[in-house]
């Protein structure tokens, strides 16, 4: 056994972030510890490597080899050693004045190991040649490798993983995870991509308001015989099939020292009696795994709302561009952001605009949006061209758009119903009309519209709950085109599939034309009529969201269904 | 909880709540100097060289004007001068910051040259350039440090712009159509304003010794009293190397000492809450 | 493309872009000089001494010195002239004691070298590891003395200093000189360096207090910075972590600020020398000003401003040295 955690508790300022947890990891066993934002994983795998913050009390115990790691104030000879970590965000954070080469030979020399750093990046699958690169002149997915080899030099007994494909394109994020899963380390991987991590990891933990839902092997994982909130989970995962539904969880996960008594996940668990609500279920053996539920051994099984399945017959063309190029200046070279790039979206139509980070995807949505001139092309939208000036400023209210950030998007000095209520200031509509119009958009964009909500400050919000008033927002002044810019992608994945089905909702109802843009062919597949795959600026295959899905006629196509199932 | 407040904004700790009471005081020693009739400090009152005495709490200078009334005056033109040139650098900075950051691209590059041209010129050196051969009336050595001073501010401001205009609310009200004065008053207020204040308290810290020293060099302006004019008085009679400069060298000094280091401590107040590195680390 | 080939292609690249700049700077400093003395109310012909000694002028004497000097002439003819003289170090004459400029300038450039440069150098040195000190102070959440110290420096005036010094050392103490660079015994490297003491710690302490303030914010906001967060969690003991990962990227922004400092010192040298009695440029710029020698204040500035033109682009050579994205051009 490497790693033994019993009873591990960690609270900040007195509020549980953690509560006790047991968990085990077998010598070169890959543990995925998986749960959504604030469940205590991240906490977790930060007291194994001694790196909470100052104000965190820890109760327990962690055993790693004869190394206890509750309570240790002197890391030297273990962290790094014993233990060592990938971490969170390992793309920016190598040493950006040092030589690749010399960052290894320093893990090296501190930590006592015996390996070459060249013979590192042979493990990793870099050239040797990188030895005397900076990381400024490495992609991310290679600064990822230096971050796993750098983790590798002291030959440590765990490796705690935080995290370690965020900011990655899916492919990479595959090839990474592959990677570590050949290293056969003992490791724990933090993540919240349960389906990404099934075919890598030996075993998986839930985790859900700081305590562990299910532990279970990962081939023995399915939504039949799972905890309900782990089948909610894996019904939440989009995946690149219209056969397969696609759910989400609702409500929202509970904030940090929200302290109720019965199970934490009651409250949004289909299954919940009475039971649940009142006595905490005990994590216990069940076959090979270990279930906290009291349910479990009844045959019920969780049914999550999902994404409903509209053919939806596309009206009149609300937005068309046609022969859209872009080409920017990056200090001497011109990049081609977009290429002959043509597009048609129809009332009640949601079409989605599927693509990796710099494919021009973000560039094409602005350029909808009138926030970028094209370079050469035109938009126009309700047979209106966009130009500039107050004519375009006019057009731009029949736009709605849906920003990526939740947490960015609010003013954070205003409240909801001034947020919502902006469209329609800009617009001039006199205020007597507002606030009937402002909860109009709160309800269709499936918020409550009572007055304690709207007097709100977006910083009281959850961010589901956010990127809904950033809908009612862009409802607010009846535009004619939704613009949803990557609008799911920093939400919990248990809330995403609510946002797709609001949006199918609004294109049936209102008939309106929606732009979704997404780097996940899966949720686009699952919410959109059509789809436009751009790479490299250029529309490599457009058609029905379930002929794309079924049978891509484009390599690249296929390349990101792979890394999407 | 972060769930149960409202956003707020508490800029100033307690060095920031000493710093603004200091600087209030002196205010109002300035508002009062402001109110005393226009020959104090100018005229003559007493013999020369007199000692601090009942009625004369100073003493005189060379020519026998009241050291005190000079000291009260002199905080009223300092203070002036440095509010408006913070004032008018303040609004310069912004504009040419505010242009370079969302201007077309040829616009920005050649004000930001500009910028770094005028930032390697030292600006003091300048300054008593500018001054020797311009003249030194009041008006004229705040048009030539408003002039100097802008480069540092507008390159924080425009760094300050450039990270604005990619934030998301403002893009979001930009996609709505909404005019120019709209993003200004609701969103670049809320983004841009915390910026200004450090970038105003040290412009006028600067102004304030950099105007002292133009005066102590004998470039003042000769008919109104200040702080510099008397230390300049100070020097050409070498009044340090007697007694008097306990009441004659001393105030002025710490006057200046004391008006800049209010001005800083609320800098370092601001400054430490809008750094969230120096934020964290006060933890 | 390797680090190598990086640094042999970019760095001419980067020393180039930088020449340029300095050149319009210098480009610059020079068509102030030449343009203020003609926007002096009262016309250029001031620069030819007092304004009693002009209001005694006639107006045929008037005629022939603006003949004489060419201020008739086309405006670009007269910048051409200009510029030649400076390049042939002909700045013209001293109105209060007759010499060329130029010689009056090249006795006191030395002593304002020695000057700035010390000062500099004990400023850099100081203000840094002050800095440092007082960023990991901060770290470890003892008191803020030095925080304190560092502002009341920055706000202090150099001249009142000088004086306070002065009264302290000089006079009350009597354990260092206070005028001049030599006593009655002649110029010798320990009496120079005596007289270097004061004037020295003057700057010093004036210049530090920014300095001090930025190294530490600096250093501050590295040390939470994700490659030193990552650089602890991968086990880098706290020593190692500050001397290598941390001080290094903390100081490439300090790096340019002490290029502000340079400025800051050459100014204050015109401050502490007339303070100081101390024969630099300084005090020869104050005894212009006093006088009002237009030439030679216009010439005294004219070498300052160069000389901090020259340090600072000494100084911004060595930037890719520390900086290994400088040399690929990915600065800014």
């Amino acid at each position: 056994m490497t790693l033994k955690v019993r009873d591990l508790t960690v609270r900040y300022g007195g509020l549980a972030a953690v509560s006790h947890v047991n968990l085990d990891i077998a010598d070169g066993e890959i543990l995925a510890l998986v749960g959504e934002s604030g469940c205590g994983k991240t906490s977790l795998a930060r007291t194994l490597l001694g790196l909470l913050p100052s104000t965190s009390q820890v109760g327990g115990s962690a055993v790693l080899g004869e190394h206890e790691l509750v309570g240790r104030t002197d890391w030297t000879g273990v962290r790094g050693t014993r233990v060592a970590t990938v971490p969170q965000g390992a793309m920016t954070g190598l040493s950006p004045v040092h030589r690749v080469g010399a960052q290894l030979a320093e893990m090296l020399t501190l930590h006592g190991g015996t390996a070459q750093p060249a013979d590192l990046l042979d493990r990793v699958g870099l050239q040797r040649t990188m030895l005397r690169s900076y990381p400024h002149e490495l992609s991310g997915g290679q600064r990822q490798r230096v971050a796993i080899a750098l983790a590798l030099a002291g030959e440590p007994d765990l490796l705690v993983a935080d995290e370690p494909t965020t900011g990655l394109d899916a492919i990479t994020q595959r090839q990474v995870l592959a990677l570590l899963a050949g290293l056969r380390t003992s490791m724990l991987i933090v993540s919240h991509d349960l389906t990404g991590l099934l075919p890598y990891a030996d075993r998986v933990a839930i985790m859900y308001a700081g305590r562990l839902a299910e532990v279970r092997p990962a081939r023995a994982l399915s939504p039949a015989s799972a905890h309900p909130y782990t089948a909610g989970l894996l019904s939440a995962t989009p995946v690149a099939d219209r056969e397969v539904a696609w759910g989400s969880i609702p409500g929202s996960a509970p904030a940090l020292g929200h302290v109720t008594p019965g199970c934490a996940f009651a409250a949004r668990c289909p299954l919940a009696v009475d039971r649940c609500r009142e006595e905490t279920p005990p994590l216990v053996a069940r076959g090979e795994a270990q279930v906290a539920c009291h349910r479990h051994d009844e045959p019920d099984h969780p049914s999550y709302p999902n994404v409903p399945r509209v053919d939806s017959p596309s009206g009149s063309t609300v937005v068309s561009a046609s022969g859209i190029r872009h080409t920017y200046r990056a200090r001497s070279r011109v990049v081609d952001a977009l290429r002959d790039v043509d597009l048609e979206i129809g009332a009640g139509e949601i079409v989605g605009l599927v693509g990796e980070s710099g494919s021009g995807k973000s560039t094409l949505a602005r350029i909808l949006l009138g926030l970028i001139k094209p370079t050469a092309g035109r938009v126009t939208l309700e047979g209106r061209e966009l130009t500039a000036g107050r004519a375009l400023r006019r057009l731009r209210r029949r736009i709605g758009f849906v920003h990526q950030d939740p947490y960015d998007s609010l003013h954070p000095g205003m409240r909801v119903a001034a947020l919502v209520a902006e469209p329609l200031a800009v617009a001039g509509v006199p205020r007597g009309e507002r606030l009937g119009r402002v909860r109009e958009s709160l309800t269709a964009a499936g918020l409550p519209d009572d007055s304690g909500f709207l007097a709100r400050f977006p910083g009281q919000l959850s961010g589901g709950q956010r990127q809904r008033v950033s809908i009612a927002r862009a409802l607010a002044g009846s535009p004619a085109l939704l613009i949803a810019d990557e609008a799911t992608s920093m939400l919990d994945v248990s809330t995403r599939a609510g946002i797709a089905t609001t949006l199918r909702s609004l294109a049936v109802e209102r008939g309106l034309a929606v732009l979704l843009v997404t780097h996940d062919l899966g949720e686009a597949v699952q919410s959109c009529d059509r789809i436009l795959v751009l790479q490299a600026g250029r529309v490599v295959e457009h058609g029905p969201a379930d002929d794309l899905a079924r049978s891509p006629s484009h390599a690249y196509t296929t390349r990101l269904l792979q890394a999407s199932t | 909880m972060m769930f149960l407040k409202a956003p707020r904004r508490n800029l100033l700790g307690a060095q920031g709540v000493i710093g603004v009471g200091v600087l209030v005081a002196i205010v109002a020693i300035a508002a009062y100097g402001v109110a005393l009739p226009d020959e104090a400090g100018r005229e003559r009152v007493a013999e020369p060289y007199a000692p601090p005495r009942a009625g004369l709490p100073l003493g005189s200078d060379d020519l026998g004007r009241d050291l005190l009334d000079q000291l009260i005056v002199g905080a009223g033109t300092s203070l002036g001068l440095a509010f408006i040139v913070a004032v008018c650098t303040t609004l310069l900075a912004a504009i040419i910051g505010g242009a370079a950051g969302i201007g077309p691209r040829w616009l920005s590059v050649s004000l930001m040259r500009g910028a770094d041209v005028l930032l390697i010129l030292p600006e003091l050196i300048l300054y008593i350039l500018a001054a020797a051969f311009l003249g030194q009336s009041f008006g004229i050595r705040a048009a030539i440090l408003a002039l100097i001073l802008w480069p540092v501010p507008a390159r924080v401001l425009r760094a300050g712009v450039l990270t604005a205009w990619s934030r998301g609310h403002l893009e979001v009200s930009r996609a709505m159509g909404a005019p120019a004065w709209w993003l200004l008053a609701r969103h670049g207020t809320y983004l841009i304003g915390p910026l200004l204040i450090p970038v105003f308290v040290r412009t006028a810290k600067v102004a304030i010794i950099y105007d002292a020293t133009l005066s102590f060099l004998g470039l003042g302006d000769p008919t109104s009293p200040s702080w510099g004019t008397t230390l300049y008085w100070v020097q050409t009679n070498g009044v340090f190397l007697s007694d008097a400069w306990l009441w004659w060298a001393l105030p002025p000094g710490a006057a200046i000492t004391l008006t800049v280091l209010s001005l800083a401590l609320i800098g370092v107040a601001v400054e430490e809450r809008l750094n969230p590195a120096l934020r964290e680390a006060a933890r | 493309m390797t680090a190598v080939q990086a640094v042999r292609r970019g760095y001419p690249r980067y020393i180039a872009g930088r020449l340029a700049e300095y050149l319009s700077v210098l480009l610059v400093a020079l068509t102030l000089n030449f343009a203020l003395p003609r926007a002096l109310p009262g016309g250029p012909l001031k620069l030819f001494g007092s304004p009693e000694a002009l209001a005694r002028l006639t107006a045929d004497e008037r005629a022939q010195i603006a003949t004489q000097y060419g201020f008739g002439r086309p405006l670009p003819q007269q910048f051409l002239d200009y510029l030649t003289g400076v390049f042939t170090l002909d700045l013209g004459t001293s109105l209060s004691d007759g010499r060329p400029v130029t010689q009056a300038l090249a006795d006191a450039l030395p002593w304002t070298l020695l000057l700035v440069g010390t000062s500099t150098a004990v400023t850099a040195v100081l203000g840094v590891t002050l800095g440092v000190a007082g960023a990991l102070r901060r770290r470890r959440g003892k008191g803020s003395g030095l925080l304190g110290a560092a502002v009341v420096a920055d706000s202090v005036p150099q001249f009142w200093l000088g004086m306070l010094l002065i009264v302290l050392f000089g006079v009350k103490l009597q354990l260092l000189p206070t005028y001049g660079v030599a006593g009655p015994e002649g110029v010798t490297v320990g009496g120079v360096l005596q007289h270097l003491v004061l004037p020295v710690t003057t700057l010093t302490v004036t210049g530090m207090g920014y300095l001090f303030l930025y190294t530490r914010s600096s250093l501050l906001t590295v040390l939470t910075s994700e490659p030193v967060q990552h650089a602890h969690a991968r086990g880098v003991p706290y020593g190692r972590l500050v001397r290598r990962h941390a001080l290094r990227p903390a100081l490439l922004p300090v790096h340019t600020i002490l290029m502000l400092e340079i400025g800051f010192l050459a100014a204050g040298a015109i401050v502490v020398e007339t303070v100081f009695a101390y024969p630099g440029l300084g005090r020869l710029t104050f005894d212009a000003i006093t006088a009002r020698d237009y030439p030679l204040m216009q010439g005294a500035f004219l070498v300052l401003t160069v000389m901090v033109v020259l340090m600072n682009a000494l100084a911004d050579a060595t930037y890719p040295l520390l900086d290994p994205r400088a040399r690929t051009g990915d600065r800014r």
